[in-house]
């Protein structure tokens, strides 16, 4: 599927613009001389309505490796995000990112971001990447809640 | 490995025959045979009749013969089931091979089975396409098969009842429209021949899967074998790692199977014998694989290759023994104390002996070991020997002093063989150049001083169980049993240290005759020692004879 990495992409962008989820956005990065960088997109993530996450977007790099499709694209908070199952570096640890388990070539970025999304007001116990935030989700969900709130308020978008 | 032993046995039948019909100066097949039997009769187990109580029964299989055993298996089931061999592979994989299970459990819920297994879509993500409400839920289901449709412009022939949609196809994967040929599983999720085949391939050159889902998302349908060959085409090298990937599968599952662990081996080792932990307590299972003599493993853990006699339950302790303990050991005992009452271990590296243990605060004396409080103010010297606390400190110190000396003995010598097992690739080479030294300075041809290397093979053989007698020795209780154990440990010791001699000397072409009589001799008296090692120890485990002063693993 090597050959079809570029082609899927521009695809999945035509389909982007063409519909997305409200509050999201999702778009290449732009290489120095101005040229469309297909391979990693900007994207926003906007916390649900009604969770301690509402209000905050969270900036997010995606980042697609050579085999895209074959392989998930790499999912990265930039600044790492508070949330027990990202990772110290700002990587995402998903079920549907992952190759050997819940990634199939036919999972859009749409679908990816809105996993993203659900994943935030619903960690996943059982696979903690950060110690922090796991710690104080298992321990004190007050605090933790307190802590995501702070976080909410300093991603509003400007 | 009767084949190892029985081998030598020969060797030297032939060997010993050739040094009679030396003497003889004409060898009538008559004395050959008449000299065999006495032969055996002296020293020799008969042939591989009988097996050696140190031996189980093994049998190599190659890949083939592996894939017949799980053909037999999915036709077992395909029968009983009434479903397509190709279902009833997926089910059994699905199952890891559990026959029994997989009845019990089909016969409970057969759609239930089928949605796990990834044979059939769970009913409430049925497509609505198919009629697959009634499909799904009878247990002869098996529209598994692939579902090709090749597009085509021009033909007017086939018509699909929907032929604006069947044209618009666009694959949701390379979203390529120019892409002729889809293809999809029973969910109907259709995607372009070209993407399954990328990903049929990744999956399994990559990622070493057997088990395929279908590439939509959340769908676990897997890809039966049928689908999964059409899917890679003419790719026949992808095909046969995925068969193998299925052959590895199985044997995993397999108590009574065992993967050849030597590289690019495809062989596979059945030893029904020592399919039980229970059986393990009892048997060293030492297997050979079919593909060379040299494929040998043990069949019940990883720890060696070889480690008979001792269990593997015992090896595994010994070497993990050895890895907390061994130089370490040495050092703290020369160089260490343990604190007397929180056993801390001590090293003193300056100050006077008025020591105060870091952990528990324990005031002490050096000298003594006994409580500083008797001590007064006498900080520099220690005139309280004999006071009863001191005397108990120092006790209990020399016990565990003595233990790890007692640990060091064993340790040494295990060690020490080990060393000279590998030391024997040097003497393999010094011992080939004398053997053709020999051939040049006496009238002796190449195979007649075969016997030179054949002595070598003994001592590497009779070095590695001695090693691993240390181990052993280690963990038996004393008494008699273990006495026994020893004496015929230092026989052999003591044969295979005169047989290391000899083969070191160097050689005079006056007594070459001699020294080949000695060196012929010496081995076959090392085999046989050897064997009865291997035997006894075998036939003690067996009769359940050892008793262990530590836990072992599994035994009570």
């Amino acid at each position: 599927m090597s050959g079809i990495c570029r082609t899927r992409l521009a695809e999945e962008r035509k389909l982007w613009r063409k519909d997305h989820p409200f509050g999201f956005y999702a778009k290449p990065t732009k290489a120095v001389d101005g040229s469309m960088n297909l391979m990693e997109w900007e994207v926003g993530i906007p916390g649900k309505t009604g969770t301690a996450w509402e209000g905050g977007v969270y900036k997010l790099m995606m980042i697609f490796p050579e085999d895209y499709p074959s392989k998930p694209p790499k999912c990265k908070f930039t600044p790492p995000l508070f949330h027990p199952n990202v990772y110290p570096s700002g990587t995402v640890c998903l079920s549907i990112l992952d190759e050997e388990k819940g990634w199939k070539p036919a999972i859009t970025i749409k679908q990816i971001v809105l996993g993203i999304q659900d994943l935030l007001d619903d960690p996943n116990v059982n696979d903690p990447a950060q110690s922090d935030a796991y710690t104080m989700f298992k321990n004190d969900k007050l605090a933790y809640e307190r802590r995501v709130r702070v976080q909410a308020r300093e991603n509003i978008p400007k | 490995m009767s084949d190892d032993y029985s081998d030598d046995d020969y060797y030297y039948d032939e060997d010993e025959d050739m040094m009679d019909a030396e003497d003889d100066d004409g060898s009538a097949p008559s004395d050959d045979d008449m000299d065999m039997e006495v032969f055996d009769n002296d020293f020799k187990i008969p042939g591989k009749a009988v097996k050696k109580s140190y031996e189980v029964d093994a049998e190599p299989l190659s890949q083939a013969q592996v894939e017949r055993l799980m053909q037999a298996d999915v036709d077992h089931i395909s029968g009983i089931f009434g479903v397509e061999a190709s279902v009833a592979s997926l089910l059994l994989r699905h199952m890891n091979w559990n026959k029994e299970r997989l009845i019990e459990k089909y016969m409970d819920n057969a759609t239930a089975v089928n949605v796990d297994a990834g044979v059939a879509l769970a009913e409430d993500e049925a497509p609505k396409a198919a009629t697959n409400s009634r499909v799904a839920s009878s247990p002869k289901f098996s529209s598994t098969g692939p579902t090709r449709s090749t597009r085509s412009f021009k033909s007017s022939k086939v018509k699909s009842p929907s032929p604006k949609r069947e044209e618009l196809f666009v694959c949701p994967i390379c979203f390529d429209d120019t892409q002729t040929q889809t293809m999809s599983l029973s969910c109907t999720h259709k995607f372009c021949a070209s993407c399954w085949n990328a990903y049929v391939t990744g999956k399994i050159r990559e990622e070493g899967e057997h088990s395929i889902r279908c590439m939509a998302e959340g769908c676990a349908l897997v890809a039966p074998d049928p689908f999964i060959h059409e899917a890679l085409g003419n790719d026949t090298a992808t095909w046969t790692r995925f068969q193998g990937l299925l052959v590895r599968h199985f044997v995993s599952c397999n108590r009574n199977l065992k993967f050849c662990p030597y590289p690019n081996c495809t062989y596979t080792v059945s030893c029904p014998a020592a399919a039980t932990k229970s059986a393990l307590l009892s048997i060293v299972p030492t297997v050979v694989c079919g593909a060379s003599p040299d494929h040998k493993f043990c069949f019940g853990c990883a720890v060696e290759s070889d480690h008979r006699p001792v269990i593997c339950a015992v090896a595994g302790m010994w070497l993990q023994k050895c890895h907390d303990d061994s130089e370490t050991a040495n050092w703290i005992k020369s160089n260490t104390k343990e604190c007397s009452k929180c056993q801390s271990t001590i090293e003193k590296n300056g100050g006077c002996n008025h020591m105060t243990c870091k952990k528990c605060k324990h005031e002490f004396c050096w000298v003594c070991m006994g409580p500083w409080t008797e001590h007064g103010t006498a900080w520099y010297s220690c005139n309280r020997y004999d006071e009863k606390a001191s005397q108990d400190a120092r006790d209990a110190q020399s016990k565990s002093r003595a233990s790890l000396e007692r640990y060091l003995h064993y340790y040494n010598r295990w060690a020490n063989h080990e060393q000279s097992a590998k030391l024997s690739m040097d003497l393999y080479k010094k011992t080939e150049q004398k053997m053709e030294e020999m051939q040049i300075t006496s009238e002796l041809t190449w195979i007649e001083v075969q016997f030179m290397k054949k002595a070598v093979d003994e001592v590497f053989k009779c070095r590695m169980t001695l090693k691993w007698t240390y181990a052993m020795a280690y963990y038996l209780e004393r008494g008699n049993p273990k006495e026994l154990f020893e004496d015929n440990q230092r026989d052999l010791e003591k044969a295979v240290e005169d047989l290391s001699e000899l083969l070191e000397q160097s050689i005079e072409p006056a007594e070459i005759a001699s020294l080949r009589q000695k060196v012929t001799d010496k081995t076959v008296y090392v085999q046989k020692r050897n064997e009865i090692m291997l035997e006894d120890t075998a036939n003690g485990f067996l009769e359940g004879r050892w008793e262990w002063n530590s836990t072992v693993d599994g035994l009570d």
